[in-house]
């Protein structure tokens, strides 16, 4: 075990601390890493300054900072990527790049399966912030299980006509593009018969419904297709090979470094909430249940970071890595449920407070975030779904159904 | 950055590994339950031929000068075999030996230990249940430059075994370390009776136990650091033992599940069934991974207290979540004296109350980052 770096990985991390310390745009304020999206009212008010961050970023080639040279990425190394994020967590920072979907799922999609002028079209632009992406993957009757998904694409001459509909879309009231899985064979498999789209929202027969969840914003939305014509140009992939191509595109480095960072700053800030919070009369900070609690919740972040540690070394040795990060998957949803819990239960009759109230603690962030943990615990594979991958692709127990 | 084993360590492992699956399989190990014996001889010297006691006694006491992670190693696997051997207790011993020792008491009492001859053991705990640090009332006298002893030690890991006892005693204002023969007159100890038969605990009674003063190692009163270090260690090296039980519980489970059919199919088929045990997978890893880490963290790190609890609390879970998914899993079979099911309840269930309370170890994860230090640990 060696926990050091070497002195060029310093050096990166100098110069990453240096480029922060000039244009991170959250520098001195108290927010969590990463929660700038969709999060609070001032979002729209701090655009100009997301996107020179995106610019100063780009300018760096630290946007797509794993992505190959000849698309505009830096060719990172996972070490330097890690040392990137950890820093920028550390910071504080908005997201490394504003084009949250099209940095995570569709970028990497394009570089494995696009056409040359796939790639000169999109990546450009998700790079430098000009387009937004969400994602068409599931529908009503296509949630964990994805792939029984039933929206048509029909050939018809050079085009793709699509009907059907998909739901839980993230960001699609924003986002210029979706990346869109079809079904274009109803007689092949359940897996082989998906395509994969690029598909214009502003496409004639494309409507948007704002889905409202139970914080009361509205970050996802049902969108519908009604005979879009999508150019056969526009296909991603061969015919038949959009479960592959989704599959692939999921991120490259599996050290979640800058989940992990951001339920950092959250446990640093609910101990801060501990400290000039009185329950029955007496600090929170004394609890003894409460400093148990905080404990616990420590104890799995930092089993998080290791987790992450152990699977990128693994991948630094040229191990497969694969199921495993269904690891942190589940501990995430665990912390992230217990610390708005945490947060709430040490408010007392003030944790029924939101923002706006008279007397609400913190500006209503823990009830945000009490109401709001569905989102990264549900999004991409409900807990039970990461269970049964533990279980039947780590343990080997059979597969149900 | 590098956060795994070398491959040396990793061919350690595999040669433990096969050493444990071929001489000391479960069926042994029962043996040895039933004898009642403080543990086997013959094995220890097998395992000192293959350098087990030697891992961590510096080389220019004929040892291997290893690190802790070396001895992490091994524990891992003594534990997934649930291997009874006063291997942890005397790596402990033999840590702390070359800390606190002089040459010539290095000399004297670690290269026996390097060698297999010699069982060496802590004795801290007493009946109060106390940590350390404000539980030692063991006093040390000195006349005439002899040093008297008196008082009880509890829960003694592998006190019957040893030959060897290293009392931590009160001296002054402060904590010594006396290294005391086993069959020092006025040295009683009675072997207690554990839920865990597959581990060995004893109460050691000091009777004005009378000692040369070269027995002492340190300066007097001056040991509290050096035994908190070897504690912190030994936990780390249980917590590994823990983790390899956990680990071998729920592959014996996952085993059962895949066979054991009803309703004409394998219950490992059953979300209530394979959904628990992946939830003990994540437990597992997640021990491993803080295990891992704090067996760094003893010999490299200023914040091992912290790293060393996070493992403890995690490890200790696991193993008692393991263990318990186990014998649930087997169902009616599982709570047999037949299944090997109970003897990894028992190991896992009894990790969480060893080696320092869950709210002991929760303020130690707190300390210096909720509030200020606790006051138990500046008590020396």
């Amino acid at each position: 075990m060696d926990f050091s770096f070497t002195p060029e990985e310093e050096t990166f991390r100098n110069e990453v601390r240096a480029f922060l310390a000039e244009n991170n745009p959250n520098r001195g304020s108290k927010r969590a890493h990463g929660s700038d999206v969709g999060e609070s009212d001032d979002d729209f008010a701090s655009l100009p300054k997301l996107l020179a961050w995106n610019q100063a970023l780009y300018e760096r080639g630290w946007v797509g900072f794993s992505w190959p040279k000849e698309v505009g990425g830096s060719g990172g190394g996972l070490i330097e990527q890690m040392i990137l994020k950890e820093e920028a967590g550390k910071a504080r920072a908005p997201m490394l790049g504003l084009s949250y979907m099209g940095l995570a799922w569709v970028g990497p999609a394009i570089i494995q399966y696009g056409t040359d002028e796939q790639k000169q079209r999109f990546v450009p632009k998700i790079l430098r912030a000009e387009e937004h992406w969400c994602t068409g993957y599931s529908e009503p009757g296509a949630g964990s299980d994805l792939a029984s998904l039933q929206c048509r694409g029909e050939r018809d001459g050079d085009a793709y006509v699509v009907n059907g509909q998909k739901i839980w879309t993230s960001l699609a009231m924003w986002a210029q593009w979706i990346i869109l899985l079809v079904r274009t064979d109803f007689t092949a498999s359940k897996h082989t018969g998906i395509t994969c789209l690029l598909v214009p929202m502003k496409a004639a027969g494309v409507t948007v419904r704002p889905i409202k969840t139970m914080n009361g914003d509205t970050p996802f939305a049902e969108v519908f297709f009604d005979n879009v014509r999508v150019p056969v140009a526009n296909r991603l992939g061969a015919e038949g090979q959009g479960w592959d191509v989704t599959k692939t595109a999921l991120s490259h480095e599996r050290s979640s470094i800058s989940e992990v960072t951001s339920l950092q700053h959250n446990l640093d800030d609910l101990k801060e909430l501990a400290r000039r919070t009185r329950v029955d009369g007496v600090s929170a900070a004394k609890d003894p249940s409460i400093r148990a609690r905080l404990a616990h919740l420590d104890a799995t972040i930092e089993a998080m970071r290791l987790n992450g540690l152990r699977f990128l070394t693994k991948q630094l040795r040229g191990e497969p890595v694969g199921a495993e990060t269904s690891v942190n998957k589940l501990l995430r949803t665990k912390v992230e449920i217990e610390i708005g819990r945490l947060a709430c239960d040490m408010q007392g009759s003030y944790g029924q407070l939101v923002k706006g109230s008279h007397g609400v603690v913190d500006g209503g962030r823990w009830q945000k975030h009490m109401l709001s943990w569905p989102s990264v615990v549900i999004g991409g594979g409900t807990p039970n779904v990461q269970r049964n991958v533990i279980a039947e692709r780590i343990l080997g127990l059979p597969h149900d159904a | 950055m590098d956060f795994g084993f070398s491959p040396e360590q990793q061919q350690l492992r595999d040669q433990v590994r096969r050493f444990l699956d071929d001489e000391s399989p479960l069926e042994r190990v029962r043996t040895l339950m039933a004898a009642d014996a403080p543990f086997d001889a013959a094995l220890w010297k097998k395992t000192a031929d293959l350098g087990w006691q030697a891992l961590v006694v510096p080389e220019a006491n004929d040892g291997l000068g290893l690190a802790w992670e070396d001895v992490v190693v091994v524990a891992e696997e003594t534990g997934r075999s649930l291997f009874p051997s006063p291997f942890i207790s005397t790596a402990v011993a033999a840590r702390l030996i070359a800390k606190l020792g002089d040459d010539e008491q290095k000399t004297r009492w670690l290269a026996p230990i390097a060698a297999g001859l010699s069982v060496a053991v802590l004795a801290v705990t007493e009946e109060n249940d106390l940590p350390f640090e404000t539980g030692v009332e063991t006093a040390a006298r000195s006349e005439g430059g002899r040093v008297i002893l008196h008082g009880t030690k509890m829960f003694v890991a592998d006190g019957m075994a040893a030959d060897l006892l290293l009392v931590v005693a009160r001296e002054g204002a402060g904590v010594s370390v006396f290294a005391v023969p086993a069959d020092s007159p006025g040295l009683a100890r009675k072997a207690l009776k554990l839920v865990d038969t597959t581990q060995r605990a004893a109460r050691i009674e000091l009777a004005d136990v009378t000692l040369d003063a070269s027995c002492r190692l340190g300066r007097p009163g001056e040991a509290a650091a050096a035994v908190r270090d070897a504690l912190d260690a030994e936990i780390v090296a249980r917590a590994a033992e823990m983790v390899g039980s956990a680990a071998a519980a729920l592959e014996l489970a996952v085993e059962y599940a895949k066979v054991r059919k009803q309703f004409g199919q394998p219950i490992g088929r059953f979300q209530g069934v394979k959904h628990e045990l992946a939830e003990v997978h994540v437990e597992v890893e997640s021990a491993r991974s803080l295990t891992y880490y704090a067996s760094w963290a003893v010999d490299h790190s200023t914040e091992a207290a912290r790293h060393v609890s996070m493992a403890k609390i995690y490890a200790s879970a696991a193993a008692d979540r393991a263990g318990e998914a186990c014998v649930q899993t087997h169902g009616a079979i599982g709570f047999t004296w037949e299944c090997d099911a109970h003897l990894f309840y028992k190991r896992g269930r009894m990790s969480r109350v060893i080696l320092g309370s869950a709210g002991w170890h929760a303020e130690r994860v707190l300390a210096g980052y909720l509030d200020e230090r606790i006051p138990a640990l500046d008590g020396l």
